[in-house]
């Protein structure tokens, strides 16, 4: 297996995947959007609310934050020690307590842990002069199995990578130039050149359009270009690298069950 | 239960045998139910 990084930054990642089956490329897809945990609100104990929301969509509105989570502090609750109750390892407190006018961001609520808050900065109501919010919110760590407030993974999806191939014969008459919706070809040289061969979105325009066949667009088998995205709860990388291990983990639970089975 | 007049902001407790909703100390139609005091816990989903 191959990997060629094209872009990466903290919340976005795309790269090349190559010598992996399609199999492979969706099982590290799925990990990504359903496996990792992260921190969410499970529940809201609410003191007052005297917002336009009513309390039940306003916990949804803090269920839906992105929580930055430190995977190694927090364990899922039906792994803890305290059997789900709650305890400091697998739960956290946050508290929101805001009086308008003003917009409530969710960089108001204040963590019982410093290393969890708010990803960024989301609106979550806006209160009018003598409106007032008082609540507590407690975070709970998750996966996208249950809810998709627990998903890490956003966006995360993956394309064959195009071979274009373009025949000597070709006469460069430019039509399937102009039928390229995103700019892959042009005419240099009197001869129709591939420029941004990734960029290609397989659509076969060119093709139709070429009545002698001389370009054709075919794909490479065992290659992906894997497009990943995080809500800003895990670092890109974190989350790319935890579905990888999950898939390794699932992998030999698999193949110790196969073993006892075989015994 | 507990309402408060909209208008004049007085706590009020409605007279369910008198035949219309009004506040007794300004008039006031509009009624609204006051919260409990009690702590409510909503699951966020």
């Amino acid at each position: 297996m191959n990997v060629e990084i094209v872009e990466l930054d903290d919340r976005k990642a795309k790269f090349v995947l190559s010598g992996v089956t399609h199999a492979f490329a969706n099982s590290l897809r799925r990990g990504m959007l359903a496996e990792i945990p992260t921190l969410a609100i499970d529940y809201v104990n609410i003191y007052d609310n005297t917002s336009v929301l009513f309390d039940e969509q306003l916990a949804l509105r803090l269920g839906l934050i992105p929580l930055k989570t430190d995977l190694d502090l927090y364990v899922l609750p039906s792994e803890c020690g305290c059997d789900g109750e709650g305890c400091p390892q697998c739960q956290v407190s946050l508290t929101l307590s805001v009086e308008g006018p003003k917009i409530a961001y969710s960089t108001e609520l204040v963590s019982a842990d410093p290393s969890v808050a708010s990803a960024e900065a989301v609106p979550i109501v806006k209160l009018a002069e003598g409106q007032r919010i008082s609540l507590e919110a407690i975070a709970r760590l998750g996966t996208g199995h249950d809810h998709a407030k627990w998903q890490a993974g956003i966006a995360c999806g993956y394309k064959n990578v195009p071979r274009i191939t373009v025949s000597e014969e070709c006469d460069a008459c430019g039509m399937c130039v102009d039928a390229c919706p995103r700019d892959v070809l042009v005419i240099a040289d009197e001869t129709v050149e591939v420029i941004d061969e990734r960029a290609c979105s397989l659509c076969r325009l060119c093709e139709s359009v070429c009545e002698l066949d001389w370009i054709k667009v075919e794909t490479y088998p065992d290659s992906v270009i894997f497009t990943a995205e995080s809500d800003g709860s895990v670092p890109i990388t974190e989350l790319i690298i935890r579905s990888v291990d999950n898939i390794k983990e699932r992998a030999t639970a698999l193949d110790e069950y196969l073993g006892i089975i075989d015994a | 239960m507990g309402y408060r007049c909209v208008n004049c902001k007085q706590p009020v407790e409605i007279d369910y045998e008198y035949r219309g909703v009004r506040c007794p100390y300004c008039g006031h139609r509009i009624l609204v139910k006051e919260r409990p005091v009690h702590i409510k816990r909503v699951p966020a989903e």
